[in-house]
């Protein structure tokens, strides 16, 4: 606890920004990423050609709130990372999944994510592995049950970009999922579904792939030009640790079966701290707020990047205070 | 006329984006970059996106057509939006392929390393079943030689004071590449990648000893010494006693993978 007191950096904040690092970082992260979102998209445009629009619909519980526990479950049963979940989510809406619904699946299957609670394990095996199991299990619990009941009270027309809550249905361009590409099928070759579930991969692929583009951009700039000594002073601090976790799991926009090995190894945060940046970052980060904005409005992304991180930090924090 | 133009543009664009990203893939792998950006876990993932995406872009070709009347009526500005779009998937990943470097320089090196006095002595995160399989392999190695050790196993061992024992004194060879910060005692490091380039943290052990030579940071050196646990603060920090060094080629895996 008190080894950050003889460890306080003594050179200057920042080396600085290497640029061939940065696109080094950012080629590293599409080519990680890229392949999840084609997976994602291939089963959308699975779920676009082979479910029935109201079948999932028929499982789902009739209330709003059942539904919300419901995702919370289906996070858990149905791991998928980040990039992956993107294309499913967007096309479950397109099929009459309610939007809170399948908005909590998507923040829930990444931070819920049984892969995800087993390297936290690993990684903290040597410090305390069951607490901040708990820990991170609980409060990303405690968050996403909040996060859900603000999104049921949401319009959908509040949350979702146009495109996304018309998509395929229409044949506007305009209007589209992916705004830009038009695809006019060639008559006589729809091959029992084929032109159909390309189209779906394609239009899903290429749309996502854009904001994973600009998002990985964010991230491979903050992960190798900023300096995690930089908030190393803080760490410590009952009110400014966990403000510091949430910060740098902002800027370093890590895969949550990741984060749990860096976060670990980095002796000047306090358990807050660490649970922060554990519980903020599958959430949203900088990265995942370009994702986000793949199919949501501005507006929306902005008000979930506020209550996620506020929420995270209360709890955070009065797990500082507890006596 | 130019309504000809980008009406055959974004019927052609999907198609030459997702093959650019397949040959892209292909050639990072083809070239062995693909080393120095992702976890060995993920490589095989790439490739088969990359066969994916030409079989997508063959797919779209032959099921799609252009667009054969225009609906456009839409100002011209607006119109070259998708054109944009387009590029911004094309250009920058093409870019990075050709401009991303082959290793990651001393400045990132200092961006990303936490505390670097207390790296090794923090309970370090190696998923160290592979590491401590290491370990045991290299208790059991002819103790007349030098053992072939990674930082990483240094790393581990510090982590158990039998194993201290048993490897305290012990002559290891190790490979790594220089690093010497003001302050400091001079460094073995070794990038350690969970998944990609963008999460390696540097790992260390440091240099004691004969370090006679003119080590410039980040080259690559080969290590012969004994290996030390000194203790401070009532924490292990494993150290080679430096008997003999020499630069060496950097390893076909240049990141240590967990």
């Amino acid at each position: 606890m008190f080894i950050a007191a003889f460890d306080l950096p003594t050179g200057p904040a920042s080396a600085g920004i290497s640029w061939p690092d940065v696109a080094l970082s950012f080629f590293a992260i599409v080519l990680e990423g890229a392949p999840f979102l084609l997976l994602g998209a291939i089963i959308s445009g699975l779920v676009d050609v082979f479910l029935p629009a109201g079948l999932i619909k028929d499982w789902l519980p009739r209330s709003k709130a059942k539904g919300v526990f419901a995702a919370l479950g289906a996070g858990l049963i149905f791991p998928l990372c980040e990039c992956g979940a993107m294309p499913i989510v967007q096309r479950l809406i397109r099929k009459g999944v309610p939007p809170a619904v399948a908005t909590t699946y998507m923040l829930a299957a990444p931070a819920l994510n049984p892969l995800a609670l087993f390297s936290t394990y690993l990684a903290f095996r040597n410090q305390d592995p069951w607490l901040m199991v708990v820990l991170r299990f609980g409060f990303s619990l405690a968050v996403l049950i909040f996060l859900g009941f603000w999104l049921i009270r949401l319009r959908p027309d509040q949350m979702l970009r146009a495109e996304t809550l018309l998509g395929s249905t229409t044949k506007s361009a305009e209007l589209s999922a992916n705004p830009g590409l038009v695809l006019t099928p060639r008559p006589g070759m729809s091959f029992g579904g084929l032109q159909q579930f390309t189209g779906a991969v394609i239009r899903d692929f290429t749309g996502v792939l854009l904001f994973l583009v600009i998002g990985a951009a964010a991230a491979a700039l903050f992960s190798t030009g900023f300096n995690r000594n930089l908030l190393a002073p803080i760490g410590q601090n009952l009110f400014l640790g966990p403000l510091a976790g949430i910060l740098l799991a902002q800027l370093l926009c890590l895969c949550s079966t990741t984060d749990a090995f860096i976060i670990a190894a980095f002796t000047p945060f306090s358990i807050p701290a660490k649970i922060a940046f554990l519980v903020a970052g599958p959430l949203i980060d900088l990265k995942l707020y370009w994702l986000y904005r793949s199919a949501f409005q501005p507006r929306f992304v902005h008000g979930l990047w506020l209550r996620a991180l506020a929420a995270t930090f209360i709890l955070t924090l009065l797990y500082s205070f507890k006596p | 006329m130019i309504d000809r133009l980008t009406r055959q543009v974004s019927f052609f664009a999907p198609a030459a984006v997702m093959s650019a990203w397949g040959t892209v893939m292909l050639h990072t792998i083809t070239s062995g970059h693909i080393n120095r950006l992702l976890n060995p876990m993920f490589r095989s993932y790439v490739l088969i996106a990359a066969i994916l995406l030409f079989l997508l872009s063959v797919l779209h070709l032959m099921l799609y057509q252009p667009n054969a009347t225009s609906v456009e009526t839409r100002p011209f500005t607006r119109r070259l939006r998708p054109i944009g779009r387009w590029l911004v998937l094309l250009l920058p990943v093409v870019a990075a392929s050709i401009l991303s470097p082959s290793a990651l320089s001393s400045t990132t090196l200092a961006n990303r390393t936490a505390l670097s006095s207390t790296y090794g002595v923090t309970p370090m995160p190696t998923m160290s079943d592979t590491s401590n399989r290491n370990v045991q392999t290299e208790l059991a190695a002819d103790p007349n030689q030098p053992v072939p050790m990674e930082v990483t196993d240094l790393i581990t061992v510090s982590h158990s004071s039998d194993q201290i024992k048993a490897f305290d004194g012990r002559q290891v060879r190790t490979v790594g590449f220089f690093v010497a910060q003001p302050g400091q005692p001079p460094k073995l490091v070794r990038w350690l990648m969970w998944c990609c380039a963008a999460d390696a943290q540097p790992v260390s052990v440091e240099l004691g000893g004969n370090l006679s030579g003119d080590w410039k940071d980040t080259q690559w050196l080969e290590v012969i010494g004994t290996a030390e646990f000194p203790s401070t603060l009532g924490h292990v920090i494993p150290r080679i006693n430096v008997t003999s060094i020499k630069p060496t080629q950097e390893p076909d895996e240049p990141y240590l993978s967990p």
